[in-house]
């Protein structure tokens, strides 16, 4: 192998293969370093031969080259860098103000849409809310997989009754905190959260008017398991229908302020619920029924183009077979194979597919906000909101069975085989309380948190080194005057002030951008003293030495030498002590968006992010809203200034004899 | 020296004329006017009178009022020139901070100087035992690792050191909180003393201290890091001087060299961190106070600004201006106790 010569870029490659393949890797694809042949032979970051001379920068470069940690921090901090402002463009769906009820509090999993491998090759039914999923196998099985936690009320969904366990079951359905099972006798089952009389009666809920409690027919196990047509949950309810149009429903009348009339009716054909309305068809098959006038009265075919219509003219005498809800919207299957949309849909969707000449749909599921369609052909199809890439289905031939929930779809052959399934799998750090993924607000507020940190910088470095330039260079009454002013600045107190600016500027409407950059403002304004200071102090020194004498005798302008001739030999001062200042104003930054007087809702910054942490119970609780934020700020923070601190020790001529 | 700190008195009285005068002109900017919704508030109570008597009497009612606080002027300066007591009121009478009328909290229903007092005391106290404690172990620290530098110690305490540094205080809180508070329950996680609790004697005293003991270990440990990082700094600096290795070759004991003679040139600048640590105790630690619930100066100026409690908050801004010139002043002096390099030059 050609013997190359060392550059720059060839000592980070060097550390970089050494760092992630190790020394073997190194001396196979850069040659052994024999320390003879080598131009310049370092020790102690001293070239050994004095003849050589190497550069300051050089010198510089090589020594920060020495110290592992350092250069490992550079590295750190450039893919901090490079997450924090690349990825945010990849992050396509996220946006600063997004809330998600059902989402809320998760911690990190990615487990969403593991179902057991006992159930993949026997599935029977599935059906998900919120954060967890149940699955019933063809033998009577139950499986719960996802969250199981129930907010903070200590509640396991995924501890399934042992009674449950040792039935054969023959319907599930999952609500917002509680699961329904029947047993193929008829047996009534239930568990999770019973706080609005879920699936067990007690006299507080008897006599809770908000409540109504689960009819004594279920309760006691006599409804017959082979003519129930459907059992399905909503919110903190539950709906069972049979063959012969006989309602049973029951839960939290406060979210479902129609239940009333749905109760005892027996001429439905289908119920689902939305977040708030409960829906229903009735034996006409001709509209959708909420008891309210004029509730999802308007049908079209398609989210985005298709123009709403009436829902008699939409029909044109066909008539709606089927009825799935998501929060806010209905899907309607029509006897020809066609669908009818009614309701809101979100902003980030995806559209009805077309689909091909003969092909139609032939059964509809509903999640909290997409629809997955399943054809005559076995193919299956998404559409509807899609903010967690739930409504992009893949490509499944021979499908037979098709299970929607939560934000997650199941393609299942004739014999229960899972084909596929799409769609949310988890979150890596976890949510939010507002149900926001914590891992993506990380890398937004990354980015809020080191652009005001450095914008901050670059204007304490551009007001306090002019500043000090000036009163270093010029003298007399200048620099008393600008010590004395950049003293007044130095004196005001940082966080009193900030507190005062940030309520006055509550009072004046601003945009969050507009808030954004006066603390970016604030923050360089009150910062620049220090710079004004080093730079004084390093420009007096500069100005007794030889060159800077040379040049005023040889007539050089004052503005000249001062910006030619001393500023580039008091850059690495200025430069570590950037480096420390960014830090710094990283810090400042978080406590005040942490106070709640520095960035707020809804754009995110590491400090606001943690402010939730203030209070021991959630700080314990929701352990993952604090712990990888904060984790990743100190991180980034140790790394700025081990780069600082580095710097300083190289730069420091002076350092080098008692390493 | 005499002349020096003259000096510096008039420096420091004309920034303190400087500085109330930019945030008395911020204050000025906050929408509001108590002269305003004071003659509001008593002409709704005069239910007799009819529209027209009321308009008139309302702006009766309004110019009493702002003859009464003072607002009944445009004139920003003369407004200042009132609030600091050097312009009299529309009656002839003085009354401003000069004249001690610090003004009135609307929040607590008392004047300014009545409610701060107790919350300085909490500030303070917790303060000074963090202070004794921070410096009780930073000091020998800093020394110690300066004295051993690069040996495996001071590696280890630079590695600590350097995190502690690089994490805000309030992080520190939360792991602190977390560990102390919902793990091994050890503390109360906020308040002053037991609600409900009404000990006497010797059992409130403990009371309080345990509800004071968690707030001053986190305060304690968030400045750790950053005071050993500058303690040895300035000790390195102070051992790599010409007249240590004279001192030395003088034949002097280590210990000397370092107590007596590296010390005395790295307190210099320690100064300003131990004058000026000692002057922040007053002023409260504001994250720290919120997060425990602590009632000290961080907090009452906190909840001054989120209730727009605005005499509390210019008396504290006064309080805090003073403080920040008058430890200004006293580091000065230090300097000149601990350096007679000041002392002769000045």
């Amino acid at each position: 192998m050609e013997k190359k010569k060392e550059n720059v870029f060839r000592i980070l490659a060097r550390w970089f293969v050494r760092f992630f393949f190790g020394l073997k890797y190194e001396e196979k694809w850069f040659g052994k370093k024999e320390k003879e042949q080598k131009e310049v032979v370092f020790k102690n970051g001293v070239p050994d031969d004095s003849e050589l001379i190497v550069s300051p920068g050089r010198q510089i470069l090589n020594r920060f080259l020495e110290r592992k940690f350092a250069v490992f921090s550079v590295f750190v901090v450039l893919v901090m860098f490079c997450i924090v402002f690349i990825a945010p463009h990849f992050m396509t769906k996220y946006y600063d103000a997004f809330t998600e009820t059902t989402q809320k509090d998760l911690p990190p999993t990615l487990s969403l849409m593991s179902v057991p491998k006992e159930l993949q090759d026997n599935v029977k039914m599935i059906d998900s809310y919120g954060s967890f999923s149940v699955g019933l196998s063809n033998d009577g099985k139950v499986y719960v997989w996802g969250i199981g936690q129930i907010g903070a009320t200590g509640i396991n969904i995924k501890e399934i009754p042992e009674e449950v366990q040792n039935a054969k079951i023959a319907y599930v359905a999952a609500g917002q905190d509680h699961i329904i099972a029947i047993g193929e006798d008829g047996k009534f089952y239930g568990w999770g959260s019973n706080r609005f009389g879920q699936y067990a009666v007690t006299d507080a809920i008897r006599e809770n008017p908000n409540l109504e409690p689960v009819p004594d027919a279920v309760l006691n196990g006599e409804i017959d398991v082979n003519h129930i047509k459907k059992l399905t949950c909503g919110y903190q309810a539950s709906a069972i229908l049979m063959d012969d149009g006989t309602l049973y429903i029951w839960g939290n009348k406060q979210s479902y302020s129609n239940m009333d009339n749905f109760i005892g009716r027996d001429n439905i054909v289908d119920v689902d619920f939305t977040l708030n309305y409960i829906v229903g068809l009735n034996k006409k098959q001709t509209s959708v029924y909420t008891g309210t006038k004029g509730l999802y009265a308007m049908a079209r075919s398609k989210i985005k183009t298709g123009t709403a219509v009436k829902m008699s003219e939409f029909l044109k005498k066909r008539k709606i077979t089927e009825l799935r809800a998501t929060s806010t919207s209905l899907c309607l299957l029509l006897d020809d194979g066609t669908i009818a949309l009614t309701g809101d849909f979100p902003n980030d969707v995806v559209e009805v597919p077309d689909l091909a000449e003969g092909e139609y749909f032939v059964d509809i599921e509903a999640g909290t906000y997409h629809y997955s369609g399943l054809t005559n052909l076995g193919h299956v199809y998404s559409f509807g909101g899609d903010h967690y890439r739930q409504a992009e289905a893949p490509q499944v031939n021979g499908a037979k069975k098709l299970f929607a929930g939560a934000f997650q779809s199941y393609a299942v052959d004739e014999n229960g085989k899972l084909l596929n399934k799409w769609g949310l799998k988890g979150y890596l750090f976890g949510t939010d309380d507002r149900g926001a993924n914590i891992a993506e607000r990380v890398i937004a507020g990354g980015r809020i948190t080191m652009t005001v940190g450095a914008i901050a910088v670059i204007i304490e470095i551009v007001i306090g080194v002019s500043i000090g330039l000036m009163a270093g260079f010029l003298g007399g009454w200048v620099d008393i005057f600008l010590m004395r002013v950049a003293e007044v600045f130095s004196s005001i107190p940082l966080y009193p002030f900030m507190l005062i600016l940030s309520s006055l500027l509550a009072q004046v409407s601003m945009t969050t951008d507009q808030r954004l950059y006066m603390i970016m403002v604030i923050l360089g304004v009150l910062g620049w003293p220090g710079f004004a200071y080093i730079t004084r102090a390093q420009v007096l020194v500069a100005r007794e030495s030889e060159y800077v004498t040379a040049a005023q005798a040889m007539g050089v302008k004052e503005t000249r030498i001062a910006y030619k001739h001393i500023l580039p030999n008091i850059i690495s001062v200025i430069l570590v002590n950037m480096t420390l200042s960014f830090a710094a104003s990283m810090q400042t930054e978080t406590s005040l968006s942490f106070l709640g007087f520095g960035v707020n809702y809804p754009q995110p910054s590491w400090g606001n992010m943690l402010s939730r942490a203030s209070n021991a119970t959630a700080a314990i609780n929701f352990w993952w809203q604090w712990l990888f934020t904060s984790a990743i700020l100190i991180m980034t923070t140790v790394c700025i200034n081990t780069i600082g601190d580095t710097l300083r020790d190289v730069m420091d001529p002076k350092s080098t004899n008692d390493k | 020296m005499a002349r020096y700190i003259l000096k510096r008195l008039v420096y420091m009285v004309f920034v303190f004329f400087l500085l109330t005068f930019i945030l008395f002109m911020l204050y000025q900017m906050m929408p509001a006017n108590r002269a305003y919704t004071d003659a509001r508030n008593e002409i709704q109570t005069m239910k007799h009178l009819s529209e027209e008597e009321k308009a008139t009497k309302f702006d009766e009612l309004y110019l009493k009022y702002q003859r009464i606080y003072g607002t009944d002027t445009n004139n920003k300066l003369v407004l200042y020139l009132r609030w600091l007591g050097l312009y009299p009121f529309y009656d002839g009478h003085f009354s401003g901070i000069f004249e001690g009328d610090f003004g009135f909290s609307y929040d607590y229903n008392l004047p300014v100087v009545k409610v701060v007092p107790t919350h300085m005391r909490n500030s303070f106290l917790i303060g000074i035992i963090t202070e004794i404690a921070v410096l009780g172990v930073t000091i020998p620290l800093g020394i110690k690792c300066a004295v051993k530098k690069n040996s495996r110690f001071d590696r280890f305490t630079q590695f600590f050191s350097l995190i502690g540094f690089s994490t805000p205080s309030f992080i520190i809180y939360i792991i602190f909180i977390v560990f102390f508070c919902s793990i091994l329950h050890w503390f109360p996680v906020s308040g002053m003393k037991t609600p409900g609790a009404n000990y006497t004697g010797w059992r409130n005293a403990l009371d309080v201290l345990h509800h004071v003991a968690l707030p001053t270990i986190c305060l304690t440990f968030g400045s750790l890091a950053s005071i050993t990082r500058i303690c040895r700094a300035s000790m390195i600096d102070a051992l790599n001087l010409d007249c240590i290795r004279t001192a030395r070759a003088k034949g002097l004991t280590e210990k000397t060299v370092i107590y007596s003679h590296a010390w005395r040139n790295a307190l210099i600048p320690m100064v300003s961190i131990i004058v000026g640590g000692f002057f922040n105790t007053i002023s409260g630690a504001m994250i720290l106070e919120t997060m425990f619930g602590f009632k000290g100066m961080g907090l009452l100026f906190l909840n001054a600004t989120r209730t727009a409690d605005y005499d509390m908050i210019m008396f504290l801004e006064v309080i805090y201006t003073f403080l920040g010139l008058f430890s200004n002043l006293v580091i000065d002096l230090c300097y000149g106790i601990v350096d007679p390099r000041v002392r002769i030059s000045k």
